[in-house]
């Protein structure tokens, strides 16, 4: 498949720049951005970091809003786990109908188009780092196959308010588990695109370099790279629960 | 654009609140069975409604051995089992790592979060708390060790997971596509739909003038996907186009206008390279709310000018409720059996019209016809619309 040319990037990391802390919290949070209108007063901090992410995006690629809206702009997201405190927020509490809708995964890309008026195509992928290889994966696909002129890919991950329930289960994840936001604008490229995901058998590529940063793990694998890219095809990789996926992006090849 | 390869359907496996295999669900769509009752796995006293298309037992497998107690994974297995049973896919005929798993759901595995909530601390239940535990549970029963992909576009899941299945198949990542979408009913998403105030009291009564709300069900529902070129001629129906499109206007309501659906529908039909004329069917989404049966007659007629009040289209959800993440799979099986049998199952409970409901939505009792070419519509929380233009094989 012919792979897409990145245009721009957008990333907040609770690591900060210069990556996790040694001595690490369990959580390294990326707290609440402030909501800039009414209209959010509601929107769950998942939703307030997708939106940052873009705009992130957006300063990246030197690039107002209007460029993005339409319907030719295609929205991917992928998330691991950023729905899970909308779901314990409503489980525990006494919540109204609203938030319940918060609890869905496809309200946080819904805030994000509403907010960026993107009325394109779109999926959501739900798993680690291979769901967000898929997302990149299915952006080329329909960049090929020219369902749009540009796709967003956007992953959200939020620990803070689960913290407790990780720190139950402390085999399944990588430490610290770091929150982050990310999003790629992909437009149609010249390179080619594999990716070969399959379950079982020994996690390829480079352990996380991150702590564990589920779904915006490629992400983040793919601003380092871009800040000083090793010569030969960019190789995204990713494990997530017995599945290992390894996307080679030959780009403008 | 030229239309990409077509994908064959070529097996099927359900288990719904109106029939656990293919031919019983089949069965009771035209007979107007309805699998909608008072719920009883799960306390319901507090709610309004506490009714729901509920799957009382499962009945098809009888020994869970090494499958979790996850009632969503359980569901998904169920279908499985019916699907592997038509396919011949015990052992897998191919290599497992070409053979890919891509499910859609609105819930995943909340119910687990709920357990693990309520003071359950197995590490187990955290686990497949994670929306995407079902699809994984799914794979390792069938033996399949290509991608398993977790869709999760609300209430249009089980069409996006058909769509990309198809396009693994077309990219040539895998050889084979375990698809579809599934959803349980429990305490979470009762209590939800609860407080939005969108169940109703009455029955499910789609385009009718006094529809008041949905029900919720729970189902899943699986298809193989192969490439047409490797499909034998036994087969259900090919996949022909897919169309998806946000609204960009409210997190939980449809665009009163019904663009984004419109634009979905579109789309679809320019993938299948088909024009509105070419249509025989449409599946509606039909929940029975107010909103979402105005907007979507609004949307049809937008996409489909004026043969959409030419051609007949029904929605299945009264029989058992809306089930969610299943309910774009079952609606696509749902058209292929129509082709096959040369009956579409009746619009059940609507006797008024609702004069902004003025397309042909077969109410009363089932039609003969035999639709050759059918779409069938989605739409989800976020604004998620999705469309699936299908052939059946006639």
């Amino acid at each position: 498949m012919r792979a897409p040319a990145l245009r721009a990037l957008g990333l907040l990391s609770g690591a900060g720049p210069s990556g996790p802390e040694v001595d690490a919290r369990p959580v390294l949070s990326l707290g609440r951005p402030p909501h800039r209108d009414d209209h959010r007063r509601r929107a769950t901090r998942e939703c307030l970091l997708a939106l940052a992410a873009v705009e992130a995006m957006l300063e990246d690629g030197k690039a107002g809003p209007a460029t993005i809206a339409g319907e030719r702009t295609a929205l991917l997201y992928a998330t691991a786990a950023a729905y899970a405190a909308s779901n314990r927020g409503f489980i525990e509490g006494s919540s109204g109908g609203i938030h319940f809708a918060y609890t869905a995964p496809a309200v946080v890309p819904a805030e994000v188009a509403i907010e960026f008026g993107l009325t394109g195509p779109y999926t959501i992928v739900l798993g680690g780092p291979p769901a967000t290889l898929r997302a990149i994966w299915q952006a080329a696909a329909w960049l090929d196959a020219g369902v749009c002129d540009r796709a967003l890919v956007l992953a959200v991950e939020i620990f803070e308010e689960c913290a407790d329930l990780y720190a139950r289960a402390p085999r399944l994840t990588a430490r610290p588990l770091v929150e982050a936001a990310g999003c790629l604008w992909l437009e149609r490229g010249r390179g080619r695109l594999a990716l070969d995901t399959r379950r079982g058998g020994e996690p390829r590529g480079r352990p996380e370099e991150d702590g564990a940063m589920f779904g915006c793990g490629p992400i983040a694998a793919l601003d380092r790279w871009r800040r000083g890219p090793a010569p030969g095809p960019l190789e995204l990789s990713g494990a997530w629960r017995g599945e290992t996926a390894r996307l080679v992006w030959y780009e403008d090849s | 654009m030229r239309p990409p390869e077509r994908i064959a359907i070529t097996a099927a496996g359900v288990v719904t609140p109106i029939g656990q295999d293919v031919e019983a669900f089949w069965s009771s769509l035209v007979t107007g069975t309805s699998g909608v009752s008072p719920i009883e796995r799960f306390p319901v006293a507090d709610l309004r409604v506490g009714r729901g298309g509920e799957i009382k037992k499962l009945t098809r497998i009888k020994a869970w051995n090494r499958v979790p107690e996850c009632r969503a994974t359980r569901l998904l297995i169920s279908a499985a089992d019916e699907l592997v049973g038509q396919a011949g896919l015990r052992p897998l005929p191919m290599d497992p790592a070409r053979v890919a798993v891509v499910v859609g759901t609105a819930l995943g595995g909340v119910e687990e979060g709920e357990k693990a909530l309520g003071g359950d601390r197995a590490r187990r239940r955290l686990r497949d708390a994670l929306y995407d535990a079902p699809a994984h549970h799914l794979a390792r029963w069938l033996g399949a060790t290509g991608a398993a992909i977790t869709v999760s576009t609300a209430c249009a899941s089980g069409a996006t997971a058909l769509a990309l299945g198809a396009d693994l198949l077309r990219h040539g990542e895998a050889d084979a596509v375990v698809a579809g979408g599934y959803d349980i009913l429990c305490r979470f998403v009762m209590r939800g739909f609860d407080a939005l105030r969108s169940l109703t009291r009455d029955v499910v009564r789609p385009f009718d003038r006094r529809r008041s709300g949905l029900l919720l069900g729970e189902a899943a529902a699986l298809v193989l996907l192969l490439r047409e070129r490797d499909a034998g001629p036994a087969r259900l129906g090919t996949l022909l186009g897919y169309g998806s499109a946000s609204d960009a206007v409210h997190i939980a309501a449809p665009d009163p206008a019904g663009h984004g659906l419109a634009r979905a529908i579109r789309a679809a039909l320019d993938q299948a390279g088909i024009a509105p004329a070419d249509l025989d069917f449409v599946s509606a989404h039909g929940t029975g709310t107010p909103v979402n049966d105005r907007v979507e007659t609004a949307a049809l007629k937008r996409a489909l000018g004026a043969r959409a009040h030419e051609i007949p289209m029904n929605s299945i959800k009264p029989s058992m409720g809306h089930t969610m993440g299943a309910a774009a799979t079952l609606e696509a099986l749902m058209c292929l059996l129509a082709s096959r049998h040369g009956l579409i199952p009746p619009t059940l409970h609507l006797e008024e019209p609702d004069p902004d409901c003025d397309l042909d939505y077969v109410p009363g009792s089932v039609r003969a016809a035999r639709p050759r070419i059918s779409l069938s519509t989605s739409l989800g929380f976020g604004g998620c619309n999705a469309a699936l233009v299908l052939e059946g094989a006639t």
